[in-house]
């Protein structure tokens, strides 16, 4: 159940999904395009060669579940989920028109895969941490994987689940913080800042790594590192650059992007080009 | 002195006897348990109050004491029940409903999930004081698609209630009352899921009460009848689904109806009687016992009866009210 692809491989994987996340957001001139292109290769590793699952068999209990706790980057999570095949990629076309189940907040509607309906913000660690709890018990080797937002984790309901994860042991588990530094407002730090993250985390008893959020193999060695851990939840800070892929949007940190026709049209012939690249 | 520490620790603010009291609920609980493996129990450290001390003791791999945080106790819930098992999730009625309303309504109701919350200390039945006490937590979850609400009115249902629980294809909200002195014996009642039982016979009105509030509806009852007023008094231990067919047959066989709740005025069991009675369009003499609106405080559970006007007194007055109006 465990798809095996080389770094190349995923690379084009998550080119495409970037070119996805254009063409999805575009129609409707503005959305989650920043968190979207620099979340991909956190989508890619996890959905296209870390997590065991078999599309033919969403419901499958051994299955790996990943929790997309921040639910609304969701044009990165449906066109993952599409390419993966859980449903038509024609689908995508619908993306936040009236009537869609691609609604701008993910939600279980959409179908199984989506493995809790998340969009009220710190909830997804709680409900990972009963699946992972629950597998525990009846001795699954599934393992629970939880992409969180950095501004998610102001919400106390992910350090209720934190604390108990850390006491509980719960080596079945891995948090991924998609660190890209904007929340609502804009800066964390102009917020709230969340440092000294790495030490809170080690406080609450998880294993700690920190990792370039973009780099798909350093990525996929975190996870490996996570699984072989044992006793403790994982905590992979992935340290992520809005609009990663496309030069005109990179590190541009914005939580809701206006994204013109003209500024889409440049960015779908970058990831196009790239694309190329990477066939040739 | 250690035996002198250990009753100490025995007292909890809830047995105010301190004589062990039954574990109606509790012990049903572990043996539904006992015969479905995917019945688990959680609590948010609020182990003896919610008679999960059994659960705990007997089968300590199913069970989670999952510290003094109910919002997170229900998210875990979902994932255990997304994983198959059936979560019941213990704490007092103020917290598991107010504390995690969002994570109630996204984690169990919308998903349809077999999470069970089971509440203690409902309305205003606790020494504790505002702070504890549940005067609209069915008002809330009432509002709330999906989720069934069952009151027991005395210990004799508690088995019930973890019947009713199971039989429901979803969330469920149990407002449970532990007795507060050891009750004297009794025998298991049996329920169904949008019934109400009536209690007592009675052509001349109907009192529908529940929880607390029934015991206090046929000593009113009683009074009534020196009086010469015949009442009905109807159980509605199934708050919701309402028995919408027994509200209507009521009104149509006896003419005025007054309810009685452990809970505001507001959004609760009145408040669903007055719902059925004005969707069939019918007008009678009508009157919600329950609290008005405002905020109480600790107090024993008699007094506090007494004083926010939810006690037999208070009921009988109203039926009195209804009687002159109904002519």
């Amino acid at each position: 159940m465990k798809a095996k692809r080389n770094l190349e491989e995923l690379e084009a994987i998550a080119t495409r999904l970037r070119l996805h996340v254009v063409d999805m957001v575009a129609p409707s001139g503005q959305g989650y395009v920043q968190q979207g292109l620099g979340a991909a290769d956190i989508f890619t590793s996890l959905y296209f060669s870390e997590a065991r699952m078999d599309p033919a068999d969403p419901l499958w209990p051994d299955r790996d579940r990943i929790f997309l706790t921040t639910a609304h980057n969701t044009a990165i999570f449906y066109a993952t989920l599409a390419e993966r095949g859980f449903f038509d990629i024609e689908a995508l076309k619908t993306y936040v028109t009236d009537g869609s189940a691609l609604e701008i907040n993910s939600c279980e509607r959409l179908g199984p895969f989506v493995e809790a309906t998340c969009g009220s913000l710190g909830q997804g660690l709680s409900v990972a941490v009963g699946c992972a709890l629950a597998a525990k018990r009846q001795g699954r080797a599934c393992r629970c994987y939880v992409i969180c937002g950095d501004g998610e984790m102001q919400e106390g309901q992910i350090w209720e689940a934190a604390m108990l994860a850390g006491a509980r042991g719960l080596d079945n588990l891995c948090l991924i913080v998609d660190y890209n530094f904007v929340q609502s407002e804009g800066s964390m730090n102009r917020v709230m800042s969340l440092e000294p993250l790495m030490a809170k985390m080690e406080s609450f008893g998880f294993a700690c790594q920190e990792v370039d959020g973009n780099d798909i193999g350093a990525l996929l060695s975190a996870y490996e590192k996570a699984r072989a851990t044992k006793g403790k939840p994982s905590f992979i800070k992935a340290n992520t650059v809005m609009g990663k892929g496309v030069a005109s949007l990179e590190g541009l940190m914005f939580h809701q992007l206006r994204f013109p026709p003209e500024v889409a049209a440049s960015a779908r012939a970058e990831l196009e080009a790239q694309l190329g690249e990477i066939r040739r | 002195m250690s035996e002198i520490l250990t009753k100490l620790e025995a007292a909890d603010f809830i047995n105010r006897s301190f004589k062990p009291l039954p574990r109606s609920y509790g012990d049903a609980l572990v043996e539904a348990a006992k015969a479905d493996s995917r019945i688990v129990a959680l609590c948010a450290d609020l182990v003896p109050p919610t008679e999960t001390d059994r659960f705990r003791d007997e089968l300590p791999h199913r069970f989670e004491n999952v510290g003094i945080a109910e919002a997170n106790m229900i998210g875990i819930a979902g994932g255990m029940a997304r994983s198959g098992e059936i979560p019941f999730c213990h704490s007092f009625c103020a917290f598991i409903v107010k504390r995690a309303l969002d994570q109630i309504t996204m984690q169990a109701a919308y998903p349809k999930l077999p999470i069970k919350l089971v509440g203690f200390l409902p309305g205003v039945a606790t020494i504790l004081g505002v702070s504890h006490q549940a005067i609209e937590d069915v008002a809330i979850l009432r509002a709330v698609p999906e989720m069934a609400i069952f009151e027991p009115s005395g210990p004799e249902y508690h088995a019930a209630m973890v019947r009713l629980a199971l039989d429901w294809d979803g969330p469920v909200y149990l407002r449970m009352k532990r007795p507060e002195t050891p009750p004297p014996p009794f025998e298991p009642r049996t329920l169904s899921i949008g019934k109400g039982v009536i209690r007592r016979e009675g052509g001349d009105m109907t009192i529908i009460s529940a929880g607390l509030c029934v015991a206090e509806s046929l000593a009113a009852a009683t009074t009534l009848g020196e009086e010469g007023i015949d009442a009905r008094v109807v159980d509605m231990a199934s708050i919701k689904p309402l028995d919408a067919a027994l509200v209507l047959e009521s009104a149509a066989s006896s003419g005025a109806i007054i309810t009685a709740e452990n809970h505001s005025i507001v959004g609760g069991l009145g408040s669903a009687v007055a719902e059925v009675l004005a969707d069939e369009g019918i007008g009678l003499p009508f009157k919600r016992i329950g609290v008005q609106d405002r905020f109480c405080e600790g107090g024993t559970t008699p007094y506090l009866m007494n004083q926010f006007g939810i006690d037999a007194t208070a009921i009988a007055d109203a039926a009195r009210q209804v009687m002159r109006r109904k002519g």
